[in-house]
């Protein structure tokens, strides 16, 4: 047998040994884990700056205006 | 029947076994289970900084992690972040002052990664040279203290676990983690059958996940090398993946213009970011600190907004001459930093 056609032997082997492992996984009804994730979201929403936005006074990126005496 | 014929038989009864699991399961999609939830607000960010220094189109930019803020606070610098761009420097920016830091000459400027190291003591780069190449940051003179050569294509993306470890992607279809104290590797990871693009550490650091040019993301055992779960559903190369802050799902972002949820439990697409507007590739995302935020980076030099529950559009941060190449958000969730082809990173909140 040439090298290319133990390549593809060999590929395809690892193909279907990866196959079998990946049947064995327990899953879950997507219902549950979509629960847990809105849940998680819901949760950590009031800690997230971009979702709620940011005041001016605590921005470390907001240049502060500052007065200039004329 | 040849072995061939055989296993190819086998595999198509496997890939039918699992469908059906995944379908015994598939009770309902995100954006159903999320449909009491909230609209998120519309999110309009302004650029906060643009960062000039760079001479030529960058590739990746990574922020550093809260580790060094206090001792770095004290001497009036705050969140630093490293960018790379194949003028073949790595730039270390203070993101508040938008000053340079450090520049970092690379040997070979076909630079197409970059990563900070939790602890802030090291970077790392890569490219077409094929290698990871590790900077150290705080010796007098930044010195390179390893050169990470064994893989046989393009460096791709990499992520420090720590000082001593690094995991690498790469176009010659593996991953790799690398012990930092010998250079050599310590498992490699094999299954992919095209180029890995990407990667992403989950937040226990005991799994990661990898896209590739075979469309497919697969999950990974750090310790063990196995690869774990495999996800379909792209129809072309994932550029960008990332771990969903709470570890049960992620979102890739694939040259055929859409992003995707993936939930872990259930082993399959929950969710699919897409417009029949958007026609270009996705470069690059980030999340928000909630997870309930991503941020896109598309080949039409912007960034879109997506709700990651609901599956819509919510924003978009327009500003960049060229494609968006990188996105990152900091540990903090404070802003989001985009670096584009148009050799300048932005930052906005």
């Amino acid at each position: 047998m040439d090298v290319y056609c133990s390549n593809n032997v060999l590929q395809a082997r690892r193909a279907v040994e990866q196959l079998r492992l990946e049947t064995e996984l327990q899953r879950i009804k997507i219902s549950a884990a979509a629960e847990q994730l809105v849940q998680y979201c819901q949760e950590h929403r009031r800690a997230d700056p971009l979702l709620t936005g940011i005041a001016a006074s605590s921005n470390p990126f907001k240049d502060k205006k500052t007065c200039v005496l004329l | 029947m040849g072995e061939m014929e055989q296993m190819k038989k086998e595999a198509e009864a496997l890939k039918t076994q699992i469908e059906a699991a995944r379908k015994a399961v598939g009770d309902t999609d995100m954006a159903s289970a999320a449909s009491g939830v909230a609209p998120a607000p519309r999110v309009q960010l302004k650029t906060r900084r643009t960062l000039k220094g760079h001479l030529a189109k960058i590739y990746a930019m990574h922020w550093s992690t809260d580790n060094n803020l206090s001792s770095l606070s004290s001497i009036g610098v705050f969140r630093l972040m490293v960018s790379a761009s194949q003028d073949g420097k790595l730039l270390i920016w203070d993101s508040h002052s938008g000053n340079k830091v450090n520049a970092v000459p690379l040997k070979s400027s076909w630079v197409m990664t970059c990563a900070y190291a939790p602890s802030g003591n090291l970077v790392a780069s890569g490219g077409l040279d094929n290698m990871c190449t590790v900077y150290n940051l705080k010796t007098p003179v930044i010195k390179t203290v390893k050169e990470l050569d064994a893989h046989t294509g393009y460096l791709s993306c990499a992520r420090f676990l720590s000082d001593t470890e690094i995991l690498t992607s790469s176009g010659d279809t593996t991953c790799a983690l690398w012990d930092l104290e010998t250079g050599k590797q310590k498992t490699v990871f094999l299954n992919h059958v095209g180029d890995c693009m990407c990667l992403s550490l989950s937040p226990d650091m005991n799994t990661f996940v990898s896209g590739a040019c075979d469309s497919l993301a697969k999950l990974w055992d750090i310790r063990d090398g196995q690869c774990k779960q495999t996800f379909q559903g792209h129809t072309s190369d994932i550029n960008a993946i990332s771990f969903y802050p709470s570890a049960n799902a992620i979102i890739t972002g694939s040259d055929d213009c859409t992003c995707k949820m993936y939930d872990l439990r259930a082993d399959q697409e929950v969710i699919s970011y897409q417009d029949a507007a958007l026609n270009s590739g996705v470069t690059s995302l980030a999340l928000s600190m909630s997870g309930r935020l991503i941020f896109a980076g598309y080949d039409d030099f912007n960034c879109n907004i997506w709700d990651s529950l609901k599956g819509e559009k919510v924003g978009v941060l327009s500003g960049h001459d060229n494609r968006v190449s990188c996105t990152g958000v900091p540990e903090d969730g404070m802003c989001v930093c985009t670096g584009s082809w148009d050799s300048f990173l932005k930052i906005w909140n």
